[in-house]
């Protein structure tokens, strides 16, 4: 009998609870994208990036793609995130769902004048927001702008700026691909700023909101990466590119495959070695009470192309293209550093460097480290490169067209 | 209302302790008329006609007066035709002697050629020997019954069985007749310690049931403990191995089975080997096999026959399988109802989209479906060939792309509904598979619930019911919980021939160790059986 009365409870417990916390798809408005600027009066603007799914998923009844926008965009203002994403209920038909949610994109202006800072808590705390979230920097773009971009292949605007940076970052390694818990860390972290990837959008803008712009074969503006953001105590104080950003993503040591070209004797550009594997490590060692940084940098790589005539059966021609990679990464570090101290923003860590060396010099060093002794800090810079192979041909069909000449 | 209850459960008392034939119960004994008991024979079989009566005389003058009786379809016509009658009429021999000596014992000894030779004179004994199909033979004056054992009549042969199909092994099958089923055990078991105890079970149908068991082998606690369940049994019929099994078994709240029942003769014979009990049944070609574990019904006969890296790759496949069939639907509706977190973006939008028409939520679109494969399925069972076909074209259009198009499922539930058939389809036992059938559907309410938490909740009440179930006194989990490491040789894995080192301990009795030592086979050192014939200079080269 009690058995029987406690199955009953139980019973009830079970069917009296409900579906709690019970959401059906139908009734999720999958958030994207987010976006976040500020207008003239001051209070926060978020956009989001609502995926249409009928308009995403080809072949499906009741729609298919094409027809209608994979995303839908919409704006709110608050005076501070929540409230903005709130606030966005008067204007979507169903819950916001943010657990999808892969990309932020921060209005340049808001991070020049206010920070980071204060709009990454809302996205750290949130049950449903993932830390993994990916963030960028619009770019000489409102932010708002950068979310209504329609864009074709990836047919969701957000998707399509991930996977260009997560591409980039691995073939070409002059961005980073950072997300929400990267920025806290190297935000909180003292010795450390964080940097952001820049994306800007090239073309018109309001083009770029119709389903015709990704109906031609050239987009009428397209969302591309420009830069990497540099950030001093949260805010944002310049950009880094080219040779320079590349430099720092060698130091960060996020190298995965890049590209490196070395002149041959007078030849600009004449070969070009892809890096392969890579590792770089940052060391400390302090002399004379000033600490000095060495950063060692070990590649291991293919020649990709050769056009001079050289024979690359021969192993001191291996050798001296080696050399010849290592003085051009070299080069590429020694920019990223100068641009940085010129920034007095230490965004490689070489401040977290000395504290794990010297605790105790790094409290005295600390108060003024990027604005007095990170500038005038003195970087030793160590590349090994290594020509692993030459491709399919060692010696190029350059050189016997050279010989017949 | 009660008082109705009250006075069925009279009547039902009175039926079963009605005689039928009160007057000749005191009659307990033969008469020596043999007219009076033909008589008797008549009246109690209410004079049917299959019930064959076959007067004849025997003697110089036809001075002795005989008569055989037996069951027509129940004997063996041949042997009835061909040497009883023709031995009893034809002798001449005996048709001497029979007046002058006591004529019962002389037939027993020269004229009756037939093994089984018994006499009787108990009416209980006679009749239960005429249904079974033995042939009396009455004589005039001898208050004394030869019995001759002419069982025989028609049978199916021995054919396939088709529930348990295999690609390697042996093909016969159990048939219907309790006898064949027995010898086919015994064909792989030449052993005198292949006991068999036959017994008689159901107060009107008087079905032969047989446990079999190898004498040393076996438990002998729980040979005692099968023979007593079944001397309980007390129920006016038993028509298949199902009526027995649903009277003895330990546990009858549980929908997993706790006896495991074959077609397979090779799947006895090897049980008995583990030291289970075999249970027949007269009339049914399933044999039951106690005690029953829960793994055992993950594993094929056919897994002892292929390699063992292949049958243990295949038990795992089986495990899977299982947990697809009892929790596909139930994931699918805690995943798109509670946790849409979990599916990465891609397909999470993929699935939104296939949703976004669909007018019910998940749970009513996973039962709706859910119901409808149960429904076909019955339907592709109960029916008749013939219209099979029929169901098959239907039934694509029910779970299918019709259903799909008309906006009532989303084709991800098709999909669902699909593997979970199949899945359930490939679970090797299929008492097993319709159990996880129906708690499916519990699953599936546990999902909606309570998501995944639900799922995890039902999967530990689970686990707790099924270590709670006991079949004759085994653990049903056993031998991985309680958890017996050399018995986990044959469980999940399968481990290969030579590593069988050791019976189920918890099943089989004392005699535990199953073969020598160093069973592994090695190659020998030297390489002679490799071919000398091909020497230098004469090959084709």
């Amino acid at each position: 009998m009690n058995k029987r009365l406690f199955f009953i409870f139980l019973l009830g417990a079970v069917l009296l609870s409900g579906c709690w916390s019970k959401k059906e798809l139908t009734d999720l408005a999958l958030v994207a994208g987010l976006g976040i600027e500020k207008n003239e009066e001051g209070k926060y603007v978020g956009t989001i990036q609502v995926v249409n799914p009928g308009n995403v998923a080809e072949g499906q009844q009741g729609g298919g793609s094409g027809q209608g926008p994979p995303v839908s965009v919409y704006s709110a203002t608050g005076d501070n995130i929540i409230e903005a994403s709130r606030e966005l209920s008067t204007k979507v038909s169903r819950r916001l769902y943010y657990a999808h949610t892969n990309l932020v994109v921060i209005d340049e202006q808001l991070a020049r004048e206010e920070g980071i800072t204060k709009i990454l808590d809302a996205m750290d705390r949130d049950p449903e927001f993932r830390v993994t979230t990916t963030v960028i920097i619009a770019h000489g773009v409102k932010a708002g702008d950068i979310m209504k971009a329609l864009t074709p292949i990836d047919k969701i605007p957000s998707s399509k700026i991930i996977k260009t940076l997560k591409f980039t970052e691995e073939s070409w390694g002059e961005h980073l691909n950072v997300n929400i818990k990267e920025v806290i860390n190297a935000l909180t972290s003292s010795g450390k700023e964080p940097l952001i990837t820049g994306f800007h959008l090239i073309g018109d803008h309001d083009e770029a909101k119709k389903m015709e712009s990704i109906q031609q074969t050239a987009p009428a503006a397209t969302i591309q990466t420009n830069g990497l953001a540099v950030f001093k105590e949260g805010k944002l104080i310049g950009w880094i590119h080219g040779e320079a950003a590349k430099g720092s993503v060698w130091i960060l040591d996020r190298i995965k495959r890049t590209n490196v070209t070395i002149n041959w004797k007078e030849e600009k550009g004449a070969i070009s070695y892809q890096v392969m594997r890579q590792k770089t490590n940052i060391s400390a060692r302090m002399q004379d009470g000033q600490p000095i940084i060495t950063v060692e940098v070990r590649a291991e790589g293919d020649i990709g192309e050769v056009i001079v005539p050289i024979d690359l059966t021969d192993p001191h021609v291996f050798l001296e293209i080696e050399k010849g990679a290592e003085e051009e990464i070299k080069k590429e570090i020694e920019q990223a550093v100068q641009e940085a101290k010129e920034y007095k923003s230490d965004v490689f860590g070489f401040g977290e460097a000395v504290r794990r060396l010297d605790p105790d010099a790094w409290e005295t060093l600390k108060a003024e480290w990027d604005d007095r002794h990170f500038p005038e800090l003195q970087v030793e810079v160590k590349v090994d490169a290594f020509v692993r192979r030459s491709g399919l041909r060692n010696k190029s069909f350059l050189s016997q067209t050279e010989e017949n000449r | 209302m009660l008082g109705f209850f009250k006075k069925r459960q009279k009547k039902k008392a009175n039926g079963l302790n009605d005689k039928r034939h009160p007057e000749i119960d005191w009659l307990n004994t033969i008469d020596a008329s043999l007219s009076i008991n033909l008589e008797i024979i008549k009246e109690k079989t209410g004079n049917s006609p299959d019930v064959i009566i076959r007067e004849l005389s025997m003697g110089l003058n036809d001075s002795v007066r005989t008569a055989i009786v037996y069951i027509e379809g129940m004997v063996d016509d041949q042997s009835i035709k061909d040497f009883l009658i023709e031995s009893l009429m034809k002798n001449q021999n005996l048709q001497e002697k029979v007046t002058q000596q006591e004529p019962l014992g002389l037939l027993k000894k020269k004229a009756v050629p037939f093994g089984d030779v018994v006499t009787g004179r108990e009416w209980d004994q006679l009749f239960s020997s005429l249904m079974a199909g033995e042939a009396l033979i009455f004589i005039d004056g001898t208050a004394e019954v030869l019995i001759i054992d002419t069982r025989g009549g028609e049978k199916r042969a021995i054919e396939e069985p088709s529930s348990q199909v295999v690609v390697r092994g042996p093909r016969d099958g159990f048939t219907e007749d309790i006898r064949t089923n027995i010898s086919l055990v015994r064909r792989r078991i030449r052993n005198p310690s292949l006991w068999v105890e036959p017994m008689k079970i159901g107060q009107t149908t008087k079905t032969e049931v047989a446990i079999m068991y190898i004498n040393d082998v076996a438990n002998e606690k729980v040979v005692k403990e099968v023979r007593r369940r079944l001397k309980q049994i007390n129920v006016d019929s038993i028509l298949e191995s199902g009526y027995v099994e649903q009277l003895i078994e330990d546990q009858t709240f549980t929908t997993f089975p706790t006896l495991y029942h074959t077609e397979r003769p090779d799947a006895v014979a090897g049980n008995l080997m583990e030291g289970r009990v075999a249970i027949f049944v007269d009339g049914t070609p399933f044999v039951l096999l106690a005690p029953a574990v829960f793994i055992q019904f993950f594993q094929s006969v056919e897994d002892y026959y292929t390699r063992f890296d292949l049958a243990t790759a295949l038990r795992f496949l089986r495990i899977l399988i299982f947990f697809i069939s009892l929790i596909a639907p139930a994931a699918y509706v805690a995943a798109t109802t509670f946790h849409q977190e979990m599916i990465p973006t891609q397909l999470l939008i993929t699935v939104a989209a296939q949703r976004e028409a669909v007018p019910f939520p998940s749970f009513i679109e996973a039962l709706l479906m859910e119901i409808t494969f149960e429904i076909l399925r019955e339907a592709g069972i109960r029916m008749p060939r013939a219209v099979g076909s029929a169901i098959s074209i239907v039934g694509a259009i029910v779970i299918g792309q019709a259903a799909v198009q008309a906006g009532i499922v989303s084709p991800a539930m098709v999909i669902i509904v699909s593997i979970t058939a199949i899945a359930s389809f490939a679970t090797p036992s299929y008492s097993v598979a319709i159990s996880a059938r129906l708690i499916r559907f519990l699953f599936m309410v546990a999902a909606a619930t309570f998501g995944f938490y639900g799922i995890i909740l039902g999967i530990i009440m689970l686990t707790v019911h099924l270590c709670s179930l006991r079949s004759f006194g085994v653990p049903y989990m056993s031998p991985l919980a309680p958890f017996t490491l050399v018995n986990n040789s044959d469980t999940i894995i399968r481990a290969p021939w030579w590593a069988f080192w050791q019976r189920p301990r918890l099943i089989s009795g004392e005699n535990t160790v199953r073969e020598g030592s160093r069973q592994k086979p090695r190659p020998p050192m030297n390489r002679e059986m490799v071919s000398r014939s091909n020497e230098k200079g004469d090959s084709n080269e």
